[in-house]
């Protein structure tokens, strides 16, 4: 009995290590299909942030994407490398012309490692269950729509269809798509994400609670 | 001896440009990427932002008489604090953790220029 339940030990133990081997092979494989497949012309995968002034922000070609699985939720972000809609309502680093879309698709077998490429980068200043979602939270939605401008710069999801501005990445769908940890570390600490940015710094505007609540409303947005 | 003051009049004018340092703030930079999201590239109002959604109009800086009723100090507290300070919208935002105070003052003179005025006294 003792041996079966041993052998019973070993035998996960060996499929675990093998589960995360396979992760990490599939994530070197993705760092491949990801060098190979021209993302880097755009995207930046090695932290820290370097920009300096609006003119370093300006010269990017696609947002940043060295935490990015700090950033995301993997099932979003293997969804969309297969369908790539447009998430920023603005063509990037424009303020006046529309996105245009057309972003370069993965395959779904390309997707997968990618995903799990991109998911492997993150950040330390992001702290795992700091923000606590709810169905609603109400203080945050009144920080959102009331008391700060948010909602003057970002879509977000209404009982209509949707709502808000247009110079922000688009919110509606953000619980999918955003960590809630990582919109409150974005707001918290602005500099390490974005050192320069068209959002204003919130840091001593909101409390730190505040920007809890404000992180868990975003967080219940489809 | 005057040869040398030209040389240092010359250093004076070209050095911070020569070197890169000590650049002054650059409104209209700064007013494209901050500002026109919603005041709109010529500062008319009507940045994308602007939609039917949108609760209030945002200032056209180019109405010379309403521009007129501020003084630098009220468009200075604006950008700083928000709208709530002078009991307008909250959908202007704060911006005084953004900006240095440099790049503050770089506006304010910049909205004069789309303003041509230059407000009341204070
Ligand atoms: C020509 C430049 C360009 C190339 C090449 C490119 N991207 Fe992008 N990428 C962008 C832009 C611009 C956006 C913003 C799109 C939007 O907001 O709709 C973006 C967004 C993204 C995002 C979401 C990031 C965020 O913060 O919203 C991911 C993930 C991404 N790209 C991955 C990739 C991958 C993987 C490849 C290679 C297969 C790739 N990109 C190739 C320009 C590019
Ligand atoms: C003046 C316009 C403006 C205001 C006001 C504003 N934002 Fe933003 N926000 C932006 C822009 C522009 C970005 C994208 C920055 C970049 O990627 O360069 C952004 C990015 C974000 C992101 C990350 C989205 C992503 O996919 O990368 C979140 C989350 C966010 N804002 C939440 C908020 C919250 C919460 C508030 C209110 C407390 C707020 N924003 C107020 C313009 C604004
Ligand atoms: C999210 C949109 C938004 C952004 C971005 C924004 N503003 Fe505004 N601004 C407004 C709105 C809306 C008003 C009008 C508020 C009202 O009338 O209640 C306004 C009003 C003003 C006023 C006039 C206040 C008065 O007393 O009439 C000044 C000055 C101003 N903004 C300066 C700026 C500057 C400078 C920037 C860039 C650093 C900027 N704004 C960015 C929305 C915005």
């Amino acid at each position: 009995m003792k041996t079966l339940a041993s052998t019973f030990l070993g035998l996960m133990l060996v499929a675990m290590a093998t589960v995360v081997a396979i992760a990490r092979a599939d994530a070197a494989a993705g760092k491949e299909v990801f060098q190979g497949s021209d993302c880097q012309s755009c995207h930046y995968t090695q932290g820290p942030a370097t920009e300096k002034s609006i003119d370093d922000q300006l010269a990017k070609k696609g947002p940043e994407l060295w935490y990015a699985g700090s950033k995301f939720q993997g099932p979003w972000l293997q969804a969309w490398l297969q369908d790539p809609q447009p998430i920023r309502p603005m063509k990037f680093n424009s303020v006046m012309e529309p996105n245009p879309g057309g972003h370069p698709a993965l395959s779904a077998d390309q997707a997968g490692p990618v995903t799990d490429y991109l998911m492997s980068l993150t950040s330390d200043a992001v702290k795992a269950g700091t923000v606590k979602v709810k169905k609603k939270n109400l203080k945050g939605r009144l920080i959102f729509i009331k008391k700060m401008p948010c909602s003057g710069c970002h879509q977000f999801p209404t009982k209509k269809k949707f709502s808000g501005g247009l110079s922000g990445p688009s919110l509606v769908g953000a619980g999918q798509r955003l960590n809630p940890d990582w919109v409150l570390a974005y707001l918290q600490q602005p500099k390490v994400f974005k050192p320069v940015k068209m959002m204003p710094v919130f840091v001593g505007l909101l409390s730190d609670k505040d920007m809890k609540n404000v992180a868990a409303h975003v967080a219940t947005f489809k | 001896m005057s040869r040398f003051f030209l040389m240092g009049l010359l250093m004076l004018i070209l050095g911070p440009t020569a070197t890169g340092v000590a650049q002054a703030a650059d409104g209209e930079k700064l007013f494209q990427f901050y500002c026109a999201q919603c005041h709109g590239t010529e500062g008319k109002g009507d940045g994308p932002n602007v939609t039917g959604d949108f609760p209030v109009d945002p200032r056209n800086f180019t109405e010379t008489a309403e521009m007129n009723k501020l003084s630098d100090a009220d468009i200075r507290n604006v950008i700083i604090d928000g709208g709530p300070i002078a009991d307008k919208s909250p959908m202007m935002p704060p911006w005084g953790k953004t900006l240095n105070d440099d790049e503050v003052e770089a506006l304010v003179q910049h909205l004069r220029q789309l303003c041509n005025c230059t407000g009341k006294a204070g």
